[in-house]
C-alpha cells in the first residue's frame, strides 16, 4: 500500500512470524508428543526440541505394526485403541453429511439469492436462528426421538443431524457466493427463454463451483470435529475421532502419546481440504458483508 | 409461449430437451416460486430444530421419575427450581464472563493480527495458511492439547509461566478456581482467533484504497487512520464475524467438557455443560431441557438485538 521504511518493514515481518509461530506452537508440541515415548512426555522441564522419536503411539492407536519403518514390537494392551473402524466412522459421517447439507443449501441459497419473495430477509434470519440452538438443547430431545425411531447409534442419524447443524452457515455461505454472480447473466438467459432450473444447472452451478467446494470443506470440517451430537446420540455402534480421543483419559492416567497420535492423524485430511479452498473460503466467510 | 417456441427451435445453448418424466419433475423449479427450492431446507429445519424445540418445551413441564421409570407431568416445577437454583445462576454468570472476555479478546487480537498480516510481503501467504491450521483441530482435541500443556507436572505452558514467575507451582491453572476459566479460554482463543484473522483479512483486502491515500496526504497518524477509516469501513465485516463467533462462544461445550468438566467447584460451569450434566448424568431430563431452553432464549435475544443494532443484512 505505502512505502514504509525498511526498518519498520523488518519489524513487521519479524512480528508477523513470531505471532504465527506462537499459534503454531501448540500444534507442533502436540504432533511431536505423538512421536515421543512416555519418558519424554512426562519429562520436566518439558521436552520440546530434542527427543527420541518413536512410532509406538501410532502403532498402538491404529493397531498396525509399523515395524518396517522402525524395528519395534507392538505393545500388548494397545488392542483397545484399534482405530481403523473409528476413522472409517468419521469419514462416512463427514462425507455423508457434507453431501447432504451442500445439496440442500445450494438449492435454498439459489432461491434466496435470485428469487424475490416476501419475507425473504425474515426467512434468512430464521435459518440463522436455528444455528443459535445450543447443541445440547437439540441433543437432549433428539436422544429420545432417536431412541423411539431407532436412529441411535446409526450412521444416518448422525449424518442427518450433522447436516442440519451445518445448514445455516452453508446456506448463508452459498448465498454470498451466488450473490457474487451478476444478476444480468440470469436475466439475459431468461429473455432467451431458459427456465430457472436450466439457469441454475447450466449457468449458476458451474460459476459457483469454487464456492460449492469451499462450503463443502467447511461442512466437512465441522462434521469431522463435532463432539456433542456424537457423544450423546451414539453408544457403542459408532464413534468419531474427537469422541474416541476424549476416552483416552482413564482412571489410571491419560494416554497422552496415543491421544496425540490419533489427534495428529485426524487433522491431516481436514488440513489438506482447507488448504485447497482457503482463498474461496475466507472470502465467503464474510457472508457477503464485503460489499460496501 | 415464447419459451416453447425457442425451445423447439433449439437456438440457444441453454435450451435442452429433457425426457417427459424429468420435465414433469423439474416443472416446480422452472418458475419463480421459491418454495420448491426451499422445501428440503425447511423440512430439515422443521424436523431437526423446531420439533426438538417443541419437544424440549414439552419436556420442561415433565420430569423423569426414576423409580416408576417414566416421565411425569410436574407443571412449572422445573421452572421454579430453576429460579431458585444458585448453581444455574452461577453457570449463567460463568457463561457471560466467558462470552464477553473470549469474544472481545478474539475480536481485538484478531484485528491486530489481521492488520499485521495485511501485507504482500513474500511469505505472508504461508503465514496465513499456517494460521488456518488451528481451525481443523477438533475442539475436543484442542481441549486435550491445552490440558496437556497446562498440566501442573509436565505442561509446557505451566513451565514457562513458572520460569518467568507468573505461576508459583502450588496452584495448577486448571484446578484453581480463580484461573481455571482462563485456562479454558486460552484454548478457545487459540483455536478461533485465527478464524477472526482470516475474516478480517478478507475484509481489509477488499477496502478501497482512496480514503487511505487521502488520509495519508493529510498527514493522519496510523492510529487515526485505523480509528477513522479502517474501523468504520470494516464495521459490517466485524459485525458478521462477531455474530457467527458469538453464537458459538455462547454455546461452548467441548472445551469445558474435556478440560475441567465444570470444576473446580463450579468455576467453569457453563450453561451447556450444566444442561448436559443434569440430563445425562443426573437423569433430570426435564430440568436439563429447561436449562437449555433458557440458554436458547438468551442467545436468540442477544443475537437478534445485535442484528438490529449492527444492521446486519443478508
Amino acid at each position: 500500500m505505502i512505502v514504509q521504511s525498511t526498518y519498520r518493514r523488518r519489524w513487521r515481518i519479524a512480528a508477523a512470524w513470531s505471532v504465527v509461530a506462537l499459534f503454531v506452537f501448540p500444534l507442533y508440541y502436540w504432533t511431536t508428543t505423538a512421536f515421543k515415548n512416555a519418558r519424554d512426555i512426562f519429562d520436566r522441564p518439558p521436552t520440546v526440541w530434542l527427543f527420541d522419536p518413536t512410532l509406538k503411539n501410532f502403532e498402538e492407536v491404529f493397531g498396525i505394526s509399523l515395524g518396517f519403518l522402525r524395528q519395534q514390537e507392538v505393545l500388548p494392551g494397545g488392542g483397545n485403541f484399534y482405530m481403523a473402524p473409528r476413522l472409517w466412522d468419521s469419514i462416512v459421517v463427514a462425507i455423508g453429511s457434507t453431501m447432504l447439507s451442500v445439496m440442500i443449501a445450494t438449492f435454498a441459497a439459489y432461491a434466496l439469492s435470485r428469487l424475490a419473495f416476501r419475507g425473504r430477509h425474515l426467512f434468512v434470519s430464521w435459518v440463522l436462528s436455528t444455528r443459535m440452538m445450543p447443541p445440547v438443547a437439540v441433543a437432549i430431545p433428539l436422544f429420545f426421538i432417536y431412541k423411539d425411531v431407532g436412529l441411535l447409534d446409526s450412521y444416518s442419524g448422525i449424518i442427518l443431524i450433522h447436516a442440519v447443524m451445518n445448514l445455516p452457515l452453508a446456506v448463508l455461505l452459498m448465498k454470498s457466493f451466488f450473490d457474487d454472480i451478476p444478476k444480468e447473466i440470469d436475466e439475459s438467459a431468461i429473455i432467451d427463454g431458459a427456465s430457472r432450473w436450466l439457469i441454475f444447472r447450466r449457468v449458476i452451478l458451474p460459476m459457483a463451483k469454487g464456492g460449492i467446494a469451499a462450503t463443502a470443506v467447511l461442512c466437512f470440517i465441522f462434521s469431522w470435529t463435532e463432539f456433542v451430537f456424537v457423544l450423546t446420540l451414539t453408544q457403542t455402534g459408532l464413534k468419531t475421532v474427537p469422541v474416541v480421543s476424549s476416552s483416552f483419559v482413564t482412571s489410571t492416567g491419560t494416554a497422552w502419546g496415543n491421544m496425540a497420535a490419533l489427534g495428529a492423524a485426524a487433522m491431516v485430511p481436514a488440513f489438506i481440504f482447507i488448504l485447497l479452498v482457503q482463498k474461496q473460503l475466507v472470502r465467503g466467510l464474510t457472508l457477503g458483508s464485503l460489499k460496501q | 409461449m415464447s419459451r416453447n417456441v425457442s425451445a423447439a427451435t433449439g437456438q440457444h445453448a441453454l435450451l435442452v430437451r429433457h425426457p417427459g418424466w424429468l420435465r414433469l419433475l423439474l416443472r416446480p423449479f422452472s418458475g419463480d416460486t421459491p418454495f420448491p427450492w426451499l422445501a428440503p431446507l425447511i423440512a430439515m429445519l422443521l424436523l431437526f430444530t423446531i420439533y426438538p424445540l417443541i419437544y424440549n418445551i414439552w419436556l420442561s413441564f415433565h420430569e423423569y421419575a426414576p423409580f416408576r421409570r417414566q416421565l411425569e407431568f410436574v407443571g412449572l416445577d422445573n421452572w421454579r427450581t430453576l429460579w431458585q437454583d444458585t448453581r444455574f445462576w452461577g453457570s449463567l454468570g460463568v457463561t457471560f464472563t466467558y462470552f464477553f472476555i473470549v469474544l472481545s479478546v478474539q475480536v481485538a487480537l484478531g484485528m491486530a493480527i489481521a492488520l499485521l498480516l495485511d501485507s504482500d510481503e513474500p511469505g505472508f501467504g504461508l503465514l496465513r495458511a499456517l494460521l488456518t491450521l488451528t481451525l481443523v483441530v477438533p475442539p475436543a482435541i484442542t481441549g486435550m492439547m491445552f490440558l496437556l500443556m497446562q498440566d501442573p507436572e509436565f505442561g509446557v505452558i505451566t513451565y514457562i509461566l513458572e520460569s518467568i514467575g507468573l505461576l508459583d507451582g502450588t496452584r495448577p491453572i486448571l484446578s484453581t478456581s480463580s484461573t481455571a476459566l482462563i485456562g479454558v479460554m486460552l484454548a478457545d482463543i487459540w483455536q478461533w482467533t485465527p478464524f477472526m484473522v482470516l475474516i478480517f483479512l478478507a475484509g481489509l483486502r477488499s477496502l478501497p484504497p482512496e480514503p487511505f491515500e487521502a488520509a495519508m496526504l493529510d498527514g493522519a497518524s496510523p492510529f487515526q487512520i485505523f480509528r477513522r477509516i479502517t474501523l468504520p469501513l470494516m464495521s459490517k465485516v466485524i459485525a458478521v464475524a462477531v455474530l457467527i463467533r458469538g453464537i458459538d462462544v455462547f454455546r461452548m461445550f467441548d472445551y469445558v467438557f474435556v478440560m475441567t468438566s465444570g470444576g473446580p467447584g463450579t468455576s467453569t460451569y457453563v450453561l451447556s455443560l450444566y444442561a448436559w450434566q443434569q440430563t445425562f448424568s443426573f437423569v433430570k431430563w426435564g430440568y436439563g431441557a429447561t436449562i437449555s431452553l433458557v440458554s436458547l432464549t438468551i442467545i436468540l435475544i442477544i443475537a437478534n438485538l445485535f442484528i438490529k443494532l449492527a444492521k446486519v443484512r443478508w
